[in-house]
């Protein structure tokens, strides 16, 4: 027990929370034994995103998904509720089912026929003479994972029985999901299949820390603002005086955000665009809203859920670590419910533009992740810094809060991957 | 109005084929008319209006990826990507006002070339892809309404597409 407290004090002084340097240990990107760490501390134990209930609306519907690398069922049974299964007969230990998504009345195992409900009850197997008549079936369903939680659509589990319950869990971002839901009159959105995806050779904590980083944008990006120029809808000046604006915020629990301000200006905000051009869309927002609500409603969010998952204006971003240096990420566009068709419509093509593996900016994105999985292999200095912004940050309700360009968001994630890497 | 044969077809496509291995993206966009979509789908059963692609560009966003490619500073493909490309398995349908449909095999080798130990560089991929063309004849020369390029691993995470597959 001895090496494996050493182990895991040493993973914790990865993280230098040190107030004028903040620094990470290039070994979280690049150490194996530590990925294999982080899958049993963090993914195997918080709160983690595996889907919205739109992707299984009737029953029988199903998706497969890893949480970390297990792989999991999440269903909806005949009685319309939804269940987060194992993927692994009870017998011998196959999986029951091989798709990423689909419509089943049952999941058999093909190696003996073990047959089993949408909610995991075993239902039947090959030749069941030879299991003795008081053959308990109840005993033998497939194992729901230990918490499972729907929020709002949005569908968590944890594999841990124990641990901060999901309202603890979400409750610092939980106010920022509200609002990002307040863009549909109705306060719900629906995933439209299929999802982009990609992959990069980098690890997974590149792409988490680069959704709530408004550092990289005009140097990263600066190819997309000129075809936002060539199309006349921004000078580059323009575009790089927004990506100014606004704050970035880390969060308890490792959640952060990177936003820009609200208005209910037709020229300062996408939903008050949307709102004067569509008249049925606007009456209805007004008809749901007040003026202060429509305010922060407009307000664009990256919104990082920690450990994997992005809430994004088009887009649910989900992170699968696959390993120390492969990570798939998942790009799950989605409709606002209750809007004009032509809105979201637009919302995809303009989610295409500039998201996903052909898109005008995810690309530059990727580039950068692998170049830092290249640059930290050289270990004549280890450390890598996070410290934009400590000197001119400030606390207001818990949350830190700094400017746009400032690493407050990256800083919460590593504080909260310290404290659960530390718990091992 | 000529008749498109085999033959014409595997001509164009080969002149297509050469312009974007040799990268002249801009002598490549002029292949297309001003009505063309050039698709790339995820799941090539899906309406466009109602799911993402991979890319889904009108004439005005293909011209955004070429300026993009050719005229802005991108990353991703600086270095840029070497492509090969094989194309197979020709076969041409008439249609109706001026236009013919073309359906190929299309098989792509790309790598983009760097420096030692370099994540992401250096390494080849393969790109096997069923494509379907409409070209309609107009001032004397076939040009591409649509090219629809359905990867044998549409659906799979895919590694930067950002050269022009």
């Amino acid at each position: 027990m001895a090496v494996r407290e050493e182990t895991l004090r040493r993973y914790a002084e990865l993280v230098a929370d040190d107030p004028r340097e903040f620094r990470v240990h290039g070994s979280v990107y690049t150490d194996p034994d530590l990925f294999d760490a982080e899958l049993r501390a963090i993914f195997e134990r918080t709160w983690v995103y595996v889907g919205h209930e739109s992707e299984v609306p009737a029953p029988g519907d199903y998706k497969t998904v890893l949480v970390g690398t297990q792989p999991l069922i999440v269903t909806r049974h005949e009685d319309g509720r939804l269940y987060a299964l194992y993927n692994r007969c009870r017998h011998r230990g196959a999986v029951v089912c091989r798709q990423e998504r689909g419509h089943s009345n049952f999941f058999r195992c093909r190696y003996h026929n073990w047959v089993y409900a949408n909610n995991g009850d075993l239902i039947g197997m090959a030749q069941s003479t030879g299991y003795p008549d008081d053959f308990d079936r109840s005993r033998y369903g497939l194992t729901p994972v230990p918490r499972f939680e729907n929020y709002r659509g949005l569908l968590f589990v944890s594999l841990a029985p124990e641990g901060p319950s999901f309202a603890e869990h979400i409750a610092p971002v939980r106010r920022y999901i509200e609002y990002w839901l307040g863009r549909s009159p109705a306060e719900a959105v629906e995933v439209s299949l299929p999802p982009h995806r990609y992959e990069y050779p980098g690890n997974w904590k590149l792409q988490a820390e680069n959704g709530t980083d408004g550092y990289h944008g005009n140097y990263v990006h600066l190819s997309w603002q000129r075809v936002l120029a060539l199309a006349r809808e921004a000078t580059v000046e323009e575009s790089q005086h927004y990506r100014q604006s606004g704050s970035a915020r880390g969060l308890a629990g490792g959640h952060g955000l990177l936003e820009r301000p609200g208005s209910l200006n037709p020229n300062s905000s996408w939903t008050a665009r949307m709102m004067h051009r569509y008249p049925d869309y606007d009456a209805a927002m007004r008809r749901r809203f007040t003026d202060e609500e429509l305010m922060q409603i407009s307000a664009r969010r990256n919104i990082f859920v920690f450990p994997n998952l992005f809430l994004f204006e088009t887009h649910f971003r989900v992170i699968v670590p696959k390993a120390v240096d492969r990570t798939e990420v998942a790009l799950y566009v989605y409709a606002l419910k209750d809007v004009p068709e032509a809105i979201n419509q637009g919302r995809f093509r303009g989610h295409e533009r500039f998201f996903g593996p052909a898109g005008f900016g995810t690309p530059d994105d990727i580039e950068i992740f692998t170049e830092v999985q290249t640059g930290v292999r050289a270990r004549g200095q280890e450390w890598l810094l996070l410290n934009r912004g400590q000197h001119r940050e400030r606390v207001e309700d818990g949350e830190w809060v700094g400017h746009t360009t400032d690493e407050a968001p990256q800083r919460a994630l590593y504080r909260q991957w310290r404290r659960l890497m530390a718990d091992a | 109005m000529p008749a498109l044969s085999v033959a014409d077809a595997e001509r164009f496509l080969y002149a297509e084929a050469r312009l974007l291995d040799e990268r002249r993206f801009e002598e490549w966009e002029a292949l297309f008319t001003d009505d063309a979509v050039y698709w790339l789908p995820i799941d090539p059963a899906l309406d466009p209006a109602q799911a993402v692609a991979i890319i889904y560009d009108d004439r005005k966003r293909l011209h955004e990826r070429v300026y993009r490619l050719t005229r802005t500073p991108v990353l991703d493909q600086n270095p840029p990507s070497r492509t090969l490309r094989l194309v197979s398995n020709v076969e041409v349908t008439p249609g109706a006002d001026g236009e013919a449909a073309v359906d190929c095999r299309q098989l792509i080798a790309e790598m983009r070339p760097g420096g030692p130990g370099q994540q992401g560089l250096n390494a080849p991929r393969l790109f096997a892809a069923h494509c379907h063309y409409r070209l309609r004849h107009a001032d004397g020369a076939w040009k591409i309404v649509l090219k629809k390029v359905v990867l044998l691993t549409a659906d799979e995470p895919q590694y930067n597409l950002s050269f022009i597959p």
